[in-house]
């Protein structure tokens, strides 16, 4: 997906404008924040060891990343699957379409898969004469509605309401227009059920990649995981190289995490290890199982002062927690991750220089430090790229000019104190007895959908030193 | 240089490690052979009711009978209850129970798109979360717990075990170390809540799940 990250302001200030919008963010934020509250506090243990294991788990594999993808891939090879590299999205691609050839494949059904995001695989598959069928519902909504992108990790459809949905299958599926969102679930599955019973390929991400046994683990709710996995001759897995943990234990400690943090569920409906190819005797399964272990800018962070993000296990919970996401949506944030996780992803994998205000999308109230399973210290690497960001010189000049005014000053107290004062007097001109200022003349921005407070009395060193004198 | 050795030098280089360093890959190994039991929630003693409770959380329904030839019967009650087709494929090992007497047409082959109902026992069941641990195999097919809109399976209770760290050392006792080709967690019908967070039960998967659970009180 093409990134549209720099146009973060603008594609915020038309998500605050939409109502509709704004009342689909809302439902998911209700939610989405109590179920995973709920969950937490049911868990019969504690839940913040809990996230210190997952931590662990994820931070042995980081640290020794090389080991455990070698180690990973003798393991899936020995089983009988094939284990290819890519670089980027364009390698992707040109792996998924020769392997499609190659078993003469026409249509391929998808579980869903972010890598594909950031590949933007469907278009490249349509390209080559291969029909790609989204089978997640909601990124089958998204499909059928001209490929829009998604706005959550595990909600993709978030921003679009039931009207809408309801417009969108009667005019893809040629049948009376239905009202209910069972009724419209039953249209998709029977739908996508004739896709999943005649595709040739599926393809699908992995939540984890388990060194131990070579196998991916599939979870989702809607059994389209288990589908893709089950039912066509080849199965193409496609996921990050960070995805890997070392063994079924481990995998075991993040399954308690993962569904906790993502829906508020104790476990989601599907969990699926698969490991390998179709045995001889065997009733069902793929023939051929293909792993594409990707990179895309993953390598880059390892070793790095942001290598912590690579933990990630994909929840969603801190954008479900994050205020700035809960209003603005996650289209705003222009490319495949959205909420906190994709701020710091976005400006990473496709350039600080590129995303210039994600990184100040962003309170740093750590509502999403809090909430998140492998304790991704989300608020102190937005404000790292924030300090990158200043160091290559890459804010707009005024804030850098204030800045540099600002810290001239606060290293001598005296002058510091002459400013301040000036500034009181000033702005006590401006309000000009009242308590309030309508226009500031120096941020006319600022002003423009609310008052600043007029400063009450005298500044907080003139305080200071009256009160140490009458002290003395 | 190929992809993968490009991406592995460039994690080597950003990790500060040679390639081909032994002592690293001995302390990985050492890591998968004596694998370690992180934290878990603590469970009470009596499995399962553990695991009843917590499969009827997950939509499952659950019924008990004491010996497996009651388990036609019970299957045939579940069926009329719900005004279901009295349909079913089901797994080999099942084949042999007095479907006939109960009046159910029961066809031991894998299930497909046109069964209204599918019957499977499981490997074990989970007791944490109320889960069915479904290994794939000759004569355990996949698809007769996915692809039909009901999907009944038969649970030894002497089968439940605490959780999935003991549900993969049983499948190694019994079965070996490499793991099947699938094996599926099943926790209740599917759903989604793709459609403005409004869970929906019934997405791709089964409709309903109802759990059989066989063995003394
Ligand atoms: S950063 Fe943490 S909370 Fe956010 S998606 Fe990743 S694991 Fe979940």
């Amino acid at each position: 997906m093409r990134s549209q990250a720099m146009f973060f302001q603008r594609r915020a200030g038309e998500a605050l404008a939409d109502p509709r919008l704004q009342k689909n963010f809302a439902g998911l934020k209700d939610k989405f924040v109590g179920m995973r509250a709920r969950a937490v506090a049911n868990y019969e243990n504690d839940f913040e060891e809990l996230r210190d294991a997952g931590q662990a788990i994820r931070d042995r594999v980081i640290d020794n990343l090389d080991v455990w993808l070698e180690l990973f891939e003798e393991k899936a090879t020995a089983r009988g699957a094939t284990v290819l590299w890519a670089r980027d999205g364009s390698e992707i691609c040109e792996h998924v379409i020769a392997i499609a050839q190659r078993h003469g494949v026409t249509k391929v059904t998808k579980s869903k898969s972010m890598l594909s995001e950031e590949a933007q695989l469907n278009a490249a598959l349509a390209a080559a004469g291969i029909q790609p069928v989204e089978t997640d519902l909601g990124e089958y909504i998204l499909q059928i509605a001209d490929n829009e992108p998604p706005s959550h990790i595990i909600a993709p459809a978030a921003h679009k309401n039931l009207d809408e949905v309801a417009d969108l299958f009667a005019a893809t599926h040629q049948q009376p227009r239905k009202t209910e969102i069972p009724a419209l679930t039953r249209e998709a599955r029977e739908v996508l059920r004739e896709h999943f019973l005649s595709a040739d390929m599926g393809i699908s991400g992995g939540n984890f990649l388990i060194a131990e046994t070579g196998s991916v683990v599939l979870v989702t709710n809607e059994g389209n995981g288990r589908m893709v996995t089950t039912l066509p001759k080849v199965h193409v897995v496609i996921t990050g190289i960070e995805k890997i943990v070392p063994t079924l234990a481990d995998f075991a400690t993040l399954m308690r995490l993962l569904p906790r943090s993502a829906t508020g569920q104790e476990i989601s409906n599907y969990v699926s290890v698969c490991t390998g190819t179709k045995g001889e005797a065997d009733a069902d399964g793929p023939e051929h199982t293909y792993f594409v272990l990707v990179d895309n800018g993953r390598a880059g962070l390892v070793g790095s002062e942001f290598q912590a993000m690579l933990r990630c296990i994909r929840c969603g919970a801190c954008m479900n927690h994050c205020p700035v996401y809960q209003t603005v949506g996650g289209h705003a944030y222009g490319w495949v991750y959205p909420g906190p996780m994709g701020a710091v992803l976005t400006s990473l994998y496709t350039g600080i220089e590129n995303a210039l205000d994600l990184p100040h999308a962003s309170t740093l109230c750590n509502q999403c430090g809090v909430v998140c399973p492998v304790k991704i210290p989300l608020p102190e690497l937005l404000r790292k790229l924030r300090e990158r960001q200043t160091e290559r010189g890459l804010r707009p000049w005024s804030e850098r000019l204030a800045l540099s005014v600002w810290s001239r000053l606060a290293q001598r107290p005296a002058l510091y104190a002459l400013a301040t004062k000036l500034g009181v007097r000033y702005l006590n001109w401006l309000a000009s007895g009242r308590d309030r200022i309508a226009v500031l003349g120096v941020a006319p921005g600022w002003t423009a959908g609310r008052d600043f407070p007029a400063p009450q009395g005298r500044t907080f060193k003139e305080l200071y030193s009256s009160r140490q004198e009458q002290k003395a | 240089m190929s992809s993968r050795d490009d991406i592995l030098s460039r994690v080597r280089a950003n990790l500060g490690v040679a390639a081909g360093d032994e002592a690293r890959r001995a302390a990985a190994r050492a890591v998968l052979e004596t694998p370690a039991i992180g934290p878990r929630p603590s469970l009470p003693d009596d499995l399962a009711a553990r695991f009843r409770m917590k499969a009827e959380a997950m939509a499952s329904t659950v019924d008990r009978v004491a010996t497996p030839a009651e388990v036609p019967a019970a299957v045939a009650r579940y069926l009329a209850e719900r005004g279901l087709p009295a349909r079913a494929a089901c797994w080999p090992a099942l084949a042999g129970l007095d479907w006939a007497a109960a009046g159910i047409d029961v066809a031991a082959r894998a299930a497909n798109g046109d069964d209204p109902v599918g019957i499977t026992g499981c490997f074990c069941a989970i007791a944490e979360t109320g889960t069915l641990l479904l290994a794939s195999g000759p004569q355990t097919a996949a698809t007769t717990s996915l692809l039909p809109e009901t999907h009944i399976a038969v649970v030894p209770v002497s089968r439940i075990v605490p959780a999935m760290e003991e549900g993969f050392a049983l499948l190694r006792a019994e079965q070996g170390f490499d793991l099947p080709r699938a094996v599926n967690f099943v926790s209740g019908p599917s759903r989604t809540g793709d459609i403005e967070q409004t869970i929906v039960i019934g997405a791709h998967g089964p409709y309903r799940v109802h759990l059989i659970l066989v063995g003394d009180a």
